[in-house]
């Protein structure tokens, strides 16, 4: 018994004893418990997910305790950097929900499924088989999809979530289990030769069941939903750690189970992921609701993972194993990254929600008057999630720039056509994030409260803060020295890319020409804002100071009705991409009674709603709302109708069966 | 009885006797069919309990078994004497008038007769096979359970009144019983009494649901139910 094996043991049997003991507990002690079983099984998690990724994997044989197949687990390298991962996210959300979980007052339930997801989540990278990778995943998805209900007495719209979740995760589940079982069933880990056409069909099929878990679109539907209105730890732990086992799935079934595969795979992930990426943080920008807002950006993330996965996929089916591994690499560290700087957005916009009641950012605003902790916490992730330096995107977007350019020469026709999309896409989704998360941290956070609640809002307790202060610690390693991570990350991906790379990718790139420092780039960032702050200040200082009201047009004393508002913050991206977001907008315009030249109110009303569901969900559901209908014809109550099927089945089975012997 | 009978049983009368206890067997079940009185059905349903259990006694004595003996006994009170007398108290318990009549089947008695007709060639077709797998005077008799079987589903699917549908259940598993001791050589024993418990049981329920739907509706038309759905 290896350390991978012990920590993860422990991982699994801390979570177990954590549920019991919440559900044995009064209620007072219950947040605390299932916050600590949570955070100790995320670490445990970490030394397991280290320990396979720096070259100690282990395989574990369980034939009694599923029936027919048993359970089989094993970790290589890949899989213990997802399980890292996934523990690493665990750790500052459990201990976020210590504090989080006491004030709002969750159930039973709700606490003691919380380190059942977390161990769920830790097992599925840990699947070895076929069968087990199901059972964990099914875990997985019902544990989270009670977390995703924890809150449904209070809200509404979380039961609507919940369909939309528990639909789309079981349609997403029965594409992941078809794959499997065309593929053989069987050991994960081995390379499975199958005939073109079916290895295209389990392609599809897994990328369609894991794409649909990572949120891609366009069966991302259900993300928006459901991210936002799960408990904000969940929302941390779904939208951090959950959707990365997608991108686990579809590296482990591609690379891994199929073992490369043909081009048109990789440009149709690659397609996907940009398509994702650009939608995704579309949408993003549009959104006025906080987490919503932060949902729509991890399906962008998500896209730019994608990205490099079909970058990656396309270099190794051309034999260019160094720029694959650097692809996949920089996949990796997007996922890590994106793993921490969401964590750290999630768990400061619930802290935002519960304090101030509302995710409505056209509602909030000077917040940081009141909360300043989570506004610097805020404002730090929001800086990690804009791929500007020194933020942690920055490195992992840099990397698949390199990677992208890099390929251009010897790619072939399709590269040449592909890979300037990609980096076009790549480089639009960047400076879109960046404003849309000035728009978040601007609109939200700063100027003047827009309501009583957001006036109202005091600091975070403690534990919460305490969440915050790990998860932004992780995003400050990953932006500042992510050498520290990168030879582990690259002898991973070159694990499943390529045998030849490893020890080539670090941040001075051998197989490319391109270097970065992310450390003295931050420096100099910091250096030059201290310089230009300290030469606003020494400037004025030779003319005499004089202290005046703000211009304010001569009307009085600004209020925080004029303020820019989330939504005018986005209007003029709006209009720019009017055609693809098709907002619907209305202006009713009353007129005075008296005088009709004369105009009593104006009302304006604006809505962006998701075309794609619009375009595809819809129709879909009204024609099964159809068929439903239909089908309703056959029940019309009739007790002898009821009894006439089976006695007419029974009776022409019984016909087909003599006439066809 | 038995030991009497087995003396003197030859081959010959064994055969002869199966042969009448099938006949009666289903000729009660087209009586059952064609009758609308519901208390001519229920002295019907009795002459054809004590019929399966002559069927039960002829193969028990024939193959000198004691446990079909106790089977055969089984039979003869549950199905000759007890549901008939549950069914005679269901009607009391569903009108005042003794002669209540099945009065709209849904499909009419000559047609019914008719349908009857063709579920039996159905079932002689179909159980050819089974014939043929251990071809013997019990197994040539198979057919005859299975359309009782199916007539019994007939029953159940056209009558409205409750009782009526009592009796086309348990029409139908009195086919089934025959098919299944006419099938195996040895029924077991305990399998036997819990399929008859279970049939019991579920009479004793459907009886209970008659009355109670009689308190509610004042009627036992099964179609007054179509109110109660969604």
């Amino acid at each position: 018994m290896n350390l991978t094996e012990s920590a993860l043991g422990l991982a699994v049997g801390v979570a177990a004893l954590a549920a019991l003991a919440v559900a044995a507990l009064p209620g007072r002690w219950r947040p605390a418990c299932a916050g600590a079983g949570t955070a100790l099984a995320g670490a445990a998690g970490v030394a397991a997910g280290v320990a396979a990724l720096t070259g100690r994997p282990f395989s574990l044989s369980l034939p009694g305790l599923l029936p027919l197949s048993g359970l089989e687990f094993g970790a290589d390298r890949l899989s213990g950097f997802f399980i890292a991962v996934t523990g690493a996210v665990a750790v500052p959300a459990g201990v976020y929900a210590t504090g989080y979980l006491r004030h709002s007052g969750t159930s039973r339930s709700a606490c003691a499924f919380l380190p059942l997801f977390a161990a769920s989540m830790l097992l599925v990278p840990a699947a070895a088989w076929a069968v087990t990778l199901l059972a964990c995943w099914e875990l997985m998805a019902l544990t989270s999809l009670l977390q995703v209900l924890a809150e449904h007495r209070r809200r509404p719209e979380v039961a609507e979530a919940g369909r939309w979740y528990a639909v789309m995760t079981h349609l997403g589940f029965a594409c992941i289990l078809a794959a499997l079982m065309l593929a053989g069933g069987g050991s994960l880990l081995a390379v499975r030769h199958l005939p073109a056409g079916l290895a295209g069909t389990v392609f599809v099929l897994a990328l369609a069941g894991f794409g649909s878990k990572a949120g891609i679109v366009p069966l991302h539907a259900w993300l928006p939903r459901a991210h936002p209105e799960a408990p904000s730890h969940v929302s941390a732990l779904m939208s951090a750690a959950m959707v990365n086992l997608g991108v686990y799935g579809i590296i482990r079934t591609g690379f891994g189970l199929l073992g490369g595969g043909a081009r048109w795979w990789w440009l149709l992930v690659l397609a996907l992921g940009a398509v994702s990426a650009v939608y995704g943080i579309l949408q993003a920008a549009m959104s006025s609701d906080l987490k919503r807002l932060l949902g729509y950006s991890t399906t962008e993330n998500m896209g730019l993972v994608l990205v490099g996965l079909g970058a990656a996929g396309l270099f190794a089916g051309t034999g260019h194993r160094v720029l694959a591994g650097l692809a996949l690499t920089a996949a990796l560290l997007h996922v890590a990254g994106h793993a921490a700087f969401k964590t750290l957005l999630f768990l400061s916009a619930g802290a935002v929600a519960q304090r101030a009641g509302t995710r409505d950012l056209d509602a909030l605003g000077g917040l940081r008057g009141g909360m300043p902790a989570t506004t610097a916490a805020f404002a730090w992730g929001a800086l990690a999630a804009s791929a500007l330096p020194p933020g942690t995107a920055f490195v992992s977007e840099w990397l698949l720039l390199q990677a992208l350019i890099h390929g251009l020469p010897g790619g072939g026709t399709a590269a040449a056509v592909v890979l300037p999309t990609a980096v076009a896409a790549v480089a639009l989704t960047a400076g879109l994030s960046a404003a849309t998360f000035v728009k978040a941290f601007g609109t939200g956070f700063l100027a003047r409260p827009r309501s009583d609640g957001a006036a109202r809002a005091a600091e975070a307790p403690g534990s919460m803060l305490a969440g915050m202060a790990l998860a932004g610690a992780a995003c400050a390693v990953l932006a500042l020295v992510p050498g520290a991570v990168l030879p582990a990350l690259a002898r991973a991906a070159a694990m499943t890319a390529g045998p030849a790379v490893a020890g080539l990718v670090t941040l001075r790139l051998s197989g490319a020409a391109g270097e970065l420092s992310p450390l003295l780039l931050a420096l100099a960032v910091l250096a030059v804002t201290l310089v230009a702050a300290g030469w606003l200040r020494v400037l004025p200082g030779r003319r005499a100071r004089r202290a005046a009201r703000l211009w304010d047009c001569g009307a009085g004393p600004l209020t925080a009705r004029m303020e820019y508002t989330a939504t005018a913050f986005a209007e003029p991206l709006q209009r720019v991409f009017d055609d693809v977001l098709a907002p619907e907008t209305g202006i009713d315009v009353t007129h005075l009674d008296e005088a009709r030249y004369l105009v009593a109110a104006v009302e304006y009303r604006r809505r962006v709603p998701d075309r794609v569901e619009r375009r595809l969900y819809q129709p879909a559901l009204a024609a099964v709302r159809a068929w439903g209908e239909a089908g309703r014809r056959l029940a019309p109550g009739s007790v002898h109708r009821y009894l006439g099927y089976g006695f007419y089945a029974v009776v022409a089975l019984l016909i087909v069966l003599t006439v066809t012997r | 009885m038995s030991a009497v009978m087995s003396g003197v049983m030859t081959s010959t009368v064994y055969v002869q006797l199966l042969d009448l206890a099938c006949g009666a067997l289903l000729a009660t079940a087209v009586v059952i069919v064609w009758r609308r009185r519901l208390a001519a059905i229920i002295r019907t349903f009795a002459v054809q309990g004590a019929a399966l259990a002559a069927l039960a006694g002829v193969l028990a004595v024939h193959a000198r078994d004691v446990r079909l003996g106790v089977i055969a006994a089984g039979v003869l009170a549950l199905r000759a004497v007890v549901f008939p007398w549950l069914l005679g108290r269901a009607l009391a318990a569903s009108g005042p008038a003794p002669g209540e009549r099945e009065t709209r089947p849904l499909v009419n008695v000559t047609a019914s007769l008719l349908a009857v007709a063709v579920l039996t060639l159905i079932a002689y077709a179909v159980s050819r096979p089974l014939t043929a797998l251990a071809p013997s005077p019990a197994a040539d008799a198979i057919p005859v359970g299975i359309a009782v079987t199916l007539a019994g589903f007939f029953v159940l699917v056209t009558r409205r009144r409750a009782v009526s549908q009592l009796a086309g259940f348990l029409l139908m598993d009195n086919g089934i019983t025959a098919t299944g001791l006419l099938t195996t050589a040895s029924a077991g024993l305990l399998t036997e009494a819990g399929v008859s418990l279970d049939v019991l049981l579920a009479a004793v329920v459907l009886r209970a649901l008659a009355g109670r739907m009689r308190d509610a509706f004042g009627d036992t038309d099964l179609d007054d139910l179509r109110e109660l759905r969604d």
